[in-house]
């Protein structure tokens, strides 16, 4: 590690927030301040331990079909650039372009055969030791203190690519498959997806791309602590899906699930400035099953600056409507259908090294008896906001705050505020080992005991794309 | 069979496939704005909303289009880029850091070429280009040239950015000294990983590279020390090739 690159660095990132702080945002920008300095404590005990990097850049799943680097189309994986973003809207293709059935192929008479490097690629993210603390470790059947060892079970396959120009696809072995048809009309009035995907992909705050990734722990007592941002949290206890299965409050849902089966369309018909994207959805938790014998549907809309100065900036906003698309079941009321609906807005600001971004949701829940609404609150919210650094080439610190709302059976909604810190070091640009820790800021006596108890935890792992 | 490196004075209109009437700049631009400008900015000045990411804190960065200090080019040092310099950039993309725009059609690369030339009054003020040609296809690779090409190599101190090994790390580097016009650091290329070469891999791709330097960066044109009539310039390719195991792409 150089020294005196890492000092440069993070002296030009303070004076870069000095600036804006004068000039934009005091507040904020002394916040940000203070989280960096906080975050560079940790950095620092993390590149202790590494004491030799390997000097090489990594060319890995698409990046080897175009013979790029990752951070081309990412700031930092996962996690898209504007590039990325447009490469994604156009359905694996270059922006502005119809590649799809050229780049990367051989041509035999009129079959195209591609590498079958270019297409397959594999994802491992690992928590190699996770300590979890919590209180209240005297109850016999509560969560108690766990230090848990990891293993690279998270592991996906995936394959991605185009089958010709403006058709294209991807599926792993999680959860996803979709084919996408692109450049419907025009060039980018429409692109069409089918098939089981996420939906809040184009959106401004994407689900998949998380630099803190989803954490899952059994702690003891019933219920398992989820840590994942509450924009895009259930939100709701007590609240089941159309097959019986109880819903986290914590889990991605709706618009922000990480998968779901269904259409969408998406486009920039006026140019690069605004998208569209109108979807429906079988529903939560259906997969290509449609136990209500209806549809769920979504609405978004994005507007974009992306012209120089190494700036970008774009808004988002939607609505996601649902017809019968959960089940309640709240103590002393009977469980009957509700309609589940979601609105939400988000934003991404980057400035050469800063990469802030967030969203805020409200989830609402109609269609209940009075009955029912006496015991079961049927609004909830949630807010994530988070920012990135990129310190040096390699390393990159992030903070995220989550403030979630709960809302459903009255005597366990789940109302928490949760701070995460990372450092995340790239040994190459698709290997990464990070150090993170999550402190739950605020513990409501009404959250499940889990959430109640939790009071941080101390994650260190490995994540890498080949 | 002789060899000689061809300097020739000739005018840009060696570029006849370039289109430069107004439907066509306004077909370069619509393409500019969708494709390229995410990198290269708007003003053409690099700058893009993502053109921090790829390289951040280490030279390259998209190319400046307002700088006269093109890399690739078969002009000598100091000259603007032909039209068919851009054309094989656009198309073959450069490795690591640009992706190939092959999907484009070739009225669209020639459209877009149109409009980058826009960005920079040079491009309508300097109408000479002094190519450099090689005339003579590429040597055998006997181990005869092969070991001529090593002494080379060292005779015009290679090693000192390239390292002894050719793996991009010679002393100027490992000393922190390498930068480009941006003061950006910059990595030598390490010459044992072909696919890794941006100005291309090919035998004339690389005799290439090395007569001309590539402007803006540490390397320097080597024309003078291979005057004509000389064959050693393909006993450097050789060697070079020879350092790696991956084929031509």
């Amino acid at each position: 590690m150089d020294a005196d690159s890492l000092t440069r660095n993070l002296l030009r990132c303070v004076r870069i927030l000095r600036e804006v702080r004068v000039s934009l945002l005091p507040n904020v920008s002394f916040l940000l301040t203070r989280l960096i300095c906080a975050a560079i404590a940790v950095a620092i005990g993390v590149l202790s331990t590494v004491s030799v990097v390997p000097d090489a850049d990594a060319i890995p799943a698409f990046a080897r079909k175009y013979n790029v680097t990752c951070t081309v189309c990412h700031t930092r994986e996962p996690r898209l650039n504007t590039f990325g973003e447009r490469f994604l809207e156009n359905g694996y293709q270059m922006p502005g372009t119809e590649d799809g059935g050229i780049v990367g192929k051989k041509k035999l008479g009129d079959v195209t055969l591609p590498d079958v490097t270019d297409y397959l690629a594999f994802r491992m993210r690992a928590n190699a030791v996770s300590m979890f603390n919590v209180d209240e470790q005297d109850a016999d059947t509560g969560p108690k203190d766990r230090t848990l060892l990891g293993s690279p079970r998270n592991f996906t396959l995936l394959g991605a690519g185009t089958i010709t120009n403006n058709v294209g696809f991807f599926a792993d072995t999680s959860d996803r498959a979709v084919i996408t048809l692109n450049n419907l009309g025009m060039h980018n009035l429409a692109h069409l997806r089918i098939g089981e995907f996420d939906p809040s992909a184009f959106y401004s705050h994407s689900t998949r791309r998380q630099q803190l990734g989803i954490v899952t722990a059994k702690l003891g007592g019933a219920s398992s602590l989820m840590l994942a941002p509450a924009a895009f949290a259930a939100k709701f206890s007590g609240l089941h899906d159309r097959h019986g299965a109880l819903i986290d409050p914590s889990t991605p849902s709706l618009f922000n699930t990480e998968s779901e089966v269904g259409i969408d369309i998406h486009g920039r018909p006026f140019g690069d400035w605004f998208l569209y994207q109108v979807g429906v959805l079988n529903g939560e938790g259906e997969g290509t099953s449609d136990s209500n014998n209806s549809k769920d549907w979504y609405v978004m809309g994005r507007l974009d600056w992306a012209q120089s100065n190494l700036f970008s900036a774009n808004i988002s906003g939607f609505s996601y409507m649902g017809t019968n698309n959960a089940t309640i079941a709240a103590a002393g009321a009977p469980g009957h259908d509700a309609d589940w609906n979601r609105y939400g807005v988000a934003a991404t600001i980057r400035y050469q090294m800063f990469d802030v971004y967030g969203s805020y949701t409200i989830d609402r829940i109609s269609g209940l008896s009075e009955a029912t609404e006496a015991v079961f609150d049927t609004s909830a919210s949630g807010l994530t906001l988070q920012a990135d650094v990129i310190v040096t080439d390699r390393l990159l610190m992030s903070a995220q705050y989550n403030n979630l709302d709960g809302g459903g059976d009255r005597s366990m909604r789940l109302r928490q505020s949760v701070l995460g810190l990372q450092a995340k070091y790239f040994l190459r640009s698709n290997i990464a080992i990070f150090v993170r820790n999550d402190l739950n800021l605020r513990s409501a006596e009404e959250s499940p005991p889990v959430h109640h108890a939790f009071r941080h935890a101390l994650l260190s792992g490995l994540a890498l794309v080949f | 069979m002789s060899l000689y490196l061809a300097i020739t004075c000739i005018a840009t209109s060696q570029a006849a496939k370039l289109d430069r009437s107004p439907e066509a700049l306004e077909k370069g631009a619509t393409i500019y704005h969708r494709a390229c400008i995410f990198c290269h900015g708007i003003a053409g000045k690099g700058d893009g909303p993502a053109a921090f990411f790829a390289s951040s804190y280490s030279a390259p960065r998209p190319k400046d289009f307002t700088r006269k200090d093109y890399k690739f080019r078969s002009t000598i040092s100091g000259e603007l880029p032909t039209d068919q310099d851009l054309f094989r950039t656009i198309t073959n993309g450069i490795p690591g850091y640009m992706p190939p725009f092959e999907g484009l059609t070739e009225t669209e690369r020639w459209n877009v070429i149109a409009y980058i030339k826009t960005f920079s009054p040079a491009f309508q003020t300097e109408h000479v280009n002094t190519l450099i040609t090689l005339e003579m296809p590429p040597r055998p690779a006997t181990s005869d040239s092969i070991a001529r090409g090593r002494m080379m190599y060292l005779e015009l101190e290679c090693h000192v950015c390239h390292g002894l090994d050719a793996t991009g790390h010679g002393p100027v580097h490992t000393q922190g000294d390498l930068k480009d016009n941006t003061g950006l650091p910059i990595q030598p290329t390490n010459l044992t990983n072909l696919p890794s070469f941006k100005n291309g891999a090919s035998p004339q791709d690389i005799a290439r590279t090395i007569l001309t330097g590539l402007d803006g960066a540490p390397m320097p044109s080597y024309a003078s020390a291979f005057s004509s009539p000389d064959t050693s310039i393909w006993h450097m390719v050789n060697y070079v090739l020879s350092l790696s195991t991956a084929t031509q792409p």
